[in-house]
């Protein structure tokens, strides 16, 4: 069977390649977001590639869309926030990413496996983002203090406009081969691992 | 040439892009009188770069964005020549692991897909893949990291040929490589249970070096009609 992933924020930008990148690699794939027309692109001669029109940051449309996805086995949450409004912000990143996990983590912890994958812009693009980095870094933390099986994996990335989206999924999936339960990644143009 | 077709339903205009893929390859020197006994099918006949030697490619690419959707490919080639025309990269084998892809490359252009299991690692260090039928492992291969090269800023224009269904064709390619390395060696081949594996043993491959690896992190791609090549 193929393994499901989940990808918000899939319409555009580093979300869509995410999703191509897991396409590629035969995983069943999820893309959801707000904008159909992005989302079509993505999944464009995409057999395994399914769309769903959902506003992640809406708790029920979430639990709606894992209701017929069946089990997650990784969840990718993108950004999506052009704005630098730290309301927005908060919502768009934080809340979007905490109602995703709430859905998809239980299934993940039932199982003892999966991946939570939380790509976010840069702290220095705004006093909002970085507010939003600091907030998801100890969000995870505390998340998989809070759950202690080893196979439940969390890491939180940021994706600098100068670094290519493959460079951070590049990053992101090094990171994987790695032990620690819990990383933050802070992808450069050389990227590197700056704090664990 | 601006020939469309139709594939599963949709529209594929021609020339058909590849907007971004990531490769890694491995070049083998193997006895030519067996490679062109092995290629011989298709009316081609190998190059040979030193008397005696032919080169063979093996090569996987992960598809990110394209006009054939995401997927991920094996490539065996040759470098071949028909008769009084151009060298190019004949390729022998090209398994794939998404079935919109499949049915484009068999039906566009010729290009012998089948349809495997293909896990690729390309983001570590040392790239890997293999090719997988039903659990059982046709190849791997892992290619080692070389040195950065300047990639130029041209497209260099290659010609492919492929051969279906007793019809040889040309396949003009164009490529935009970005971010490549290279270095001699630094390839790890292991031959499995399959028939290609096989063809493969037989050039000599089992345990070979390999005369030079590659990997290209960023590659645009253009793929235009093909035509059909007559003896």
């Amino acid at each position: 069977m193929r393994p499901t992933a989940l990808v918000t924020g899939a319409a555009r930008g580093i979300g869509a390649r995410a999703a191509q990148r897991l396409a590629a690699d035969a995983w069943d794939v999820v893309a959801v977001g707000t904008d159909e027309p992005g989302l079509a692109r993505t999944a464009l001669r995409s057999p395994n590639t399914h769309t769903r029109v959902c506003d992640a940051t809406d708790p029920k449309a979430v639990a709606a869309v894992l209701a017929v996805t069946g089990p997650v086995h990784r969840l990718v949450c993108a950004p999506t926030a052009p704005s630098t409004e730290l309301e927005h912000v908060l919502r768009t990143t934080v809340l979007a990413a905490s109602s995703c996990i709430d859905a998809a983590l239980p299934g993940m912890l039932d199982r003892g496996r999966g991946e939570i994958i939380v790509l976010t812009e840069p702290p220095s693009r705004s006093p909002a983002h970085a507010a939003a980095t600091a907030a998801l870094t100890a969000y995870l933390r505390a998340l998989a203090a809070d759950h202690p099986a080893p196979g439940v994996r969390f890491r939180h990335a940021t994706a600098p406009p100068d670094v290519p989206p493959r460079d951070v999924l590049d990053a992101v999936d090094r990171s994987l081969a790695r032990r620690p339960r819990t990383l933050t990644l802070h992808p450069t143009r050389r990227p590197r691992i700056l704090s664990r | 040439m601006s020939t469309d077709h139709t594939v599963q339903g949709e529209r594929v205009a021609m020339p058909v892009r590849i907007r971004e893929a990531a490769v890694a390859s491995a070049m083998f020197a193997v006895r030519a009188p067996a490679a062109r006994a092995l290629i011989a099918y298709s009316g081609l006949d190998v190059f040979e770069p030193v008397r005696g030697r032919a080169i063979c490619s093996l090569a996987f690419v992960r598809y990110v964005d394209g006009d054939l959707g995401p997927y991920h490919e094996f490539a065996v080639a040759f470098l071949a020549r028909p008769p009084g025309g151009e060298v190019g990269a004949f390729i022998h084998w090209l398994p794939v692991n998404q079935e919109f892809t499949l049915e484009a490359g068999r039906s566009i252009w010729g290009f012998p897909k089948e349809l495997a299991d293909i896990p690729m690692h390309l983001a570590s260090r040392v790239k890997r893949c293999a090719v997988r039928f039903g659990g059982r492992t046709a190849i791997e291969l892992a290619v080692r990291p070389g040195a950065p090269v300047p990639s130029g800023s041209r497209s260099p224009r290659v010609t492919a040929y492929s051969h279906l269904d007793g019809v040889t064709r040309r396949v003009p390619w164009e490529v935009a490589p970005a971010r490549v390395r290279m270095r001699p060696g630094g390839a790890t081949l292991r031959l499995g249970d399959h028939p290609v594996a096989d063809d493969l043993r037989g050039l000599g491959l089992d345990g070979a070096r390999a005369l030079s690896t590659s990997t290209v992190g960023h590659l645009r791609m253009t793929f235009e009609a093909a035509e059909e090549v007559r003896p």
